[in-house]
C-alpha cells in the first residue's frame, strides 16, 4: 500500500471523495483513498454528538476530534462543529438532503443577476452531472411545482402529518414539495438522520461512494492516516507526507485529489510550504479565503392540533429568490415540539443574550400555542452566504491540526437576514411562526469556498476543471470549489461535480 | 438463531438459569470451571445444553472458547463469581487478586470476547449478575465487594462506551436476589424462581433496557437529582415507571 504508486490518491472520503474515488475506480484506476479517521464498524449507529468532548471518544465515533476555534465579528468561540473524520466523512451523519440548486445559484442573467458572474461551469453544463449523482445516490423525492427540474422516482407515501402539514401550506399559497432525500428506504428504514445508517440504505460518501469503490477490486483504503504535507516541484505532486497510525508515511500517486473538506483542503494546501513558499497551489494569495457557511433560520410554527408526528420531509422555494434578492430555501427539520421544550429551548437562547431579564416572558406565546393549537413542527431556512476574501480558514504553523477561520458577518449579510425573517413570517401567517434564533447562526456543517475554482488565475484557486492553475496533478472536489454558497445543501452538487471531474480527468490521463 | 453463553453454569444461579433458557428453546453453552458438573447441568437441561470447560479468569482460555463456540453469541449472562468468606486480617493480596480475576476479570474477559462478535452485527444482549454487596459490605466480603461493586463500574462504563454507537446491542445489571445456593443463604429464594426472572429479562427485545438495573423481577430506577426533576416538570416528560417482569 505504501510502496506503490497509485494512478489517483484521494485524500477525504465524505462526498467528494467517495464519489470521484467510486467513478475512478469503476473506470479501472487504481484508487488509494487516505482517511484520517478509523474505518469502524459498520453496524454503528452512532448520532453527532456536540457535547462529548473526549478527543479519542470522538475519534472512535467518526466525529471531528478536537475543537474549532472561529473569530466571529472579532469574538474568539471555540466549539466543536458538525464534522465528520471517519469513512463517508462528514455525511454519514447527514439528514441525506440531496437538492438541486436553482438555475441562478450558478448562472448569471439580467433577472437573476450572479454575485460573481456566475460558475464556469452553468446549469445546463452540470445538469447531466446532477442526473448522474442524482441516480447513483438513489434520490427519490416530489416534483418542485416551481422548478423545472425532471421528476424524481417516488419516494414511499408521506406520513399522515407530513401530508397534511403540505395542505396547509399550499392553502397558504405555498408551493410545498417532497424534499430530496437520498435513501433507499429498505425494509425497516429508520431514516439514519443525523446518525451513521448501519447499512447501505442511507446513501452517503461511505454506501455510495467509498463501498462500491472497494467492492471493484480497484480501490483501496487507508484508514487512521493523517496527510501532514504535499509535496512536489512547480508544477506537480510528487508525493504526500503522511502520519498512518503514529508513524511517518510516505504515499505516492499519478494524480492526486484532495477532497478534505472547505476547512481541510485549504488547511493541507497552506501547511505545505516546503516546496510553495506560500503554500500548495496558492500564488493567488485565495487558498481559505472567501469562506461561506449558510445561515440558519430557525422556527417554529403551529399547523393546528390534528397534525400528528413530526414534519421531516417537507420543503418549499417560494422565498428562494425574490424581489432580486437571494435567499434559500425553507425545510422541515423533522422536529415537533411540545409547549415544555419550546418554552425551555427559548428559555436557553434568551439566557445566553442581553434579553435574559425578559426568558419569563417566553411561557406566554408558547404555552398559548401548546393550548390552543398543539404541538409545533420546526422548520429552518437556508439563507445563502456570499464571498468576502477576509471570511477565511486561517492556518498557524505551530497549531498544524488545529481547524481555524476568520469570519465577519456582513451588513448586507444582516440586512439580508432581516428580510427574511419577514418573509418567513409573512408566508407563514396563519401558523403563528416564533423563530428560535434570536442571533445569526452560521451553519458549521455547510462551509465551503475556500479553493474556489474559476478561469481566472489570479481571482481563483482551481481551472473549470477544478484543476489547481499552478499544478498539472492536483485536483480539489469537495466544497472548497463552491463560488457561492447556493440556496440548498451543498451534498449534491458536491457529488455531481465529482462526477464531472472524474470524466474531464479521464479525458486528460 | 439463539446462543446464549451463560459462565458459572456447573452450579446454583447459573444451573438454574441454563435450565430455564433450555426449556424456552435457546441453545446455551455453559461455561465452568469443572467438567462434571457441566455435565450435570447438561443432564437436566437436555441437548440444547453445550458444556464447555473453561475457567474465566483465564482471559486466553476465554476468548478460545468463544472462538470454538457452534455459533457467534447472541446473548451473554456473566454470571461466574466466587464468594469467599475471609476476613481482611486473614485476605492475602495474591487471594484477593484471584478474587478479582474471576469476578471482574472473568466480566471483562467474556464480554470483550462477546463484543467482538456482536459488534458485526450490531446485535446483542449482555446481562451481568449482579449484587448490593458494594453498598454496605459485610464482614468478610472484602474481595467480593470490590470485585462485584467494580463489575457494576464496568457496566456502566462499557455503555458509556457503546449505549449510542450501538443501541442494538442491549446490556444492562441484574440482581437477583437472595437465593439458595452455596454462594447464596440457606432460607434464600429458590434459584429456579429467579432464573425465570432472569431468562425473560435477558430475552426481552427492548433497546431501552441499556443501562437499566434490575432486581428480582423489577427494575431499580436511578435517583434523579432536583434539577433533573424540575427538567422533567418544565418538559412536560411522562413520570417514570419502575417496569416488571411477567
Amino acid at each position: 500500500m505504501i510502496n506503490r504508486v497509485w494512478d489517483v490518491i484521494v485524500i477525504g472520503t465524505g462526498i467528494g471523495g467517495g464519489t470521484i474515488g467510486r467513478a475512478l475506480a469503476e473506470r479501472g484506476q487504481s484508487v488509494l483513498f487516505v482517511e484520517q479517521g478509523p474505518d469502524g464498524p459498520r453496524a454503528e449507529q452512532t448520532a453527532l454528538n456536540p457535547s462529548l468532548a473526549d478527543p479519542v471518544a470522538r475519534t472512535v465515533r467518526g466525529f471531528w476530534p478536537d475543537p474549532v476555534t472561529g473569530l466571529i465579528d472579532g469574538q474568539k468561540r471555540e466549539f466543536f462543529a458538525p464534522l465528520g473524520a471517519g469513512i463517508g466523512g462528514s455525511s454519514v451523519f447527514y439528514a441525506a438532503t440531496l437538492e438541486r440548486p436553482a438555475p441562478h445559484d450558478l448562472d448569471h442573467s439580467a433577472s437573476h443577476p450572479h454575485p460573481t458572474g456566475g460558475w464556469p461551469v452553468n446549469d445546463a453544463q452540470m445538469r447531466p452531472y446532477f442526473a448522474a449523482a442524482e441516480a447513483m445516490y438513489c434520490v427519490t423525492g416530489g416534483t418542485d411545482p416551481l422548478s423545472d427540474a425532471p421528476a424524481l422516482p417516488e419516494p414511499p407515501p408521506l406520513s399522515a402529518g407530513d401530508a397534511a402539514i403540505m395542505g396547509r401550506l399550499a392553502e397558504n399559497g405555498l408551493h410545498p414539495y417532497r424534499l430530496h432525500a437520498a435513501v433507499k428506504y429498505l425494509p425497516g428504514c429508520a431514516e439514519c438522520f443525523g446518525r451513521k445508517c448501519p447499512r447501505a440504505c442511507k446513501m452517503d460518501g461511505r454506501s455510495a461512494g467509498v463501498d462500491p469503490a472497494l467492492a471493484t477490486g480497484n480501490a483501496t483504503l487507508l484508514d487512521r492516516c493523517q496527510v501532514t504535507a504535499l509535496r512536489g516541484t512547480p508544477t506537480r505532486i510528487t508525493h504526500i507526507e503522511a502520519v498512518h497510525q503514529g508513524k511517518p508515511v510516505v504515499l505516492r500517486g499519478k494524480r492526486v485529489v484532495l477532497a478534505a473538506g472547505a476547512f481541510g483542503s485549504p488547511r493541507l494546501l497552506l501547511a505545505s510550504t516546503a516546496d510553495w513558499p506560500q503554500g500548495c497551489a496558492n500564488s493567488s494569495g485565495l487558498v481559505g479565503r472567501n469562506l461561506m457557511f449558510h445561515l440558519n433560520e430557525m422556527f417554529a410554527i403551529w399547523p393546528g392540533r390534528t397534525f400528528a408526528g413530526p414534519s421531516k420531509s417537507v420543503g418549499l422555494r417560494d422565498l428562494y429568490h425574490v424581489d432580486g434578492q437571494r435567499f434559500g430555501m425553507v425545510q422541515a427539520m423533522g422536529i415537533e415540539a411540545s409547549y415544555g421544550e419550546i418554552t425551555h429551548y427559548l428559555r436557553a437562547m434568551l439566557d445566553r443574550s442581553p434579553l435574559r431579564r425578559l426568558s419569563g416572558l417566553v411561557r406566554i406565546p408558547a404555552l398559548i400555542g401548546a393550548k390552543i393549537l398543539g404541538n409545533a413542527k420546526v422548520f429552518v431556512g437556508l439563507m445563502e452566504d456570499l464571498p468576502y476574501p477576509e471570511n477565511r480558514v486561517t492556518f498557524d504553523p505551530a497549531n498544524p491540526d488545529k481547524i481555524s477561520f476568520t469570519y465577519t458577518l456582513h451588513p448586507e449579510l444582516l440586512a439580508r437576514r432581516k428580510v427574511f425573517r419577514r418573509l418567513i413570517r409573512r408566508a407563514f401567517t396563519g401558523f403563528r411562526p416564533l423563530f428560535l434564533t434570536h442571533m445569526p447562526e452560521l451553519n458549521f456543517g455547510h462551509p465551503c469556498g475556500t479553493v474556489r475554482y474559476g478561469t481566472d488565475p489570479a481571482t481563483s484557486v482551481l481551472t473549470p476543471d477544478c484543476r489547481a492553475h499552478d499544478l498539472d496533478n492536483l485536483w480539489v472536489v469537495d466544497a472548497s470549489f463552491f463560488p457561492t454558497s447556493m440556496g440548498v445543501n451543498p451534498s449534491l452538487t458536491i457529488a455531481a461535480n465529482a462526477l464531472r471531474v472524474a470524466d474531464q480527468m479521464q479525458e486528460g490521463a | 438463531m439463539t446462543l446464549v453463553v451463560i459462565t458459572g453454569a456447573g452450579g446454583g444461579l447459573g444451573r438454574a438459569l441454563a435450565v430455564d433458557l433450555t426449556r424456552r428453546g435457546c441453545r446455551v453453552a455453559g461455561f465452568g470451571r469443572s467438567l462434571d458438573a457441566l455435565l450435570e447441568t447438561g443432564r437436566i437441561a437436555g441437548d440444547k445444553f453445550i458444556p464447555m470447560q473453561v475457567d474465566v479468569a483465564d482471559a486466553v482460555a476465554v476468548a478460545a472458547a468463544f472462538a470454538a463456540l457452534p455459533a457467534p453469541v447472541t446473548h451473554l449472562i456473566n454470571n461466574a463469581a466466587v464468594y469467599p468468606r475471609r476476613d481482611i486480617l486473614d485476605e492475602t493480596p495474591a487471594s484477593f487478586a484471584a478474587t478479582m480475576a474471576i469476578n471482574l476479570g472473568g466480566v471483562v474477559a467474556c464480554t470483550d470476547a462477546a463484543l467482538q462478535q456482536m459488534v458485526l452485527t450490531g446485535v446483542g444482549r449482555i446481562m451481568n449478575v449482579s449484587t448490593f454487596a458494594d453498598i454496605a459490605p459485610l464482614p468478610a466480603s472484602s474481595a467480593y465487594a470490590v470485585s462485584k461493586g467494580a463489575a457494576r463500574i464496568y457496566t456502566r462504563a462499557i455503555v458509556a462506551d457503546l449505549g449510542d454507537r450501538f443501541p442494538g446491542i442491549v446490556i444492562n445489571d441484574w440482581m437477583p436476589g437472595m437465593l439458595a445456593t452455596g454462594m447464596g443463604i440457606a432460607h434464600g429464594l429458590d434459584p429456579a424462581v429467579a432464573a425465570r426472572w432472569g431468562a425473560e429479562l435477558l430475552l426481552l427485545d427492548d433497546p431501552g433496557l441499556t443501562g437499566t438495573v434490575w432486581e428480582m423481577d423489577r427494575e431499580l430506577l436511578s435517583p434523579r437529582s432536583l434539577k433533573g426533576r424540575i427538567k422533567d416538570r418544565l418538559l412536560l416528560r411522562p413520570r417514570r415507571q419502575a417496569r416488571r417482569l411477567g
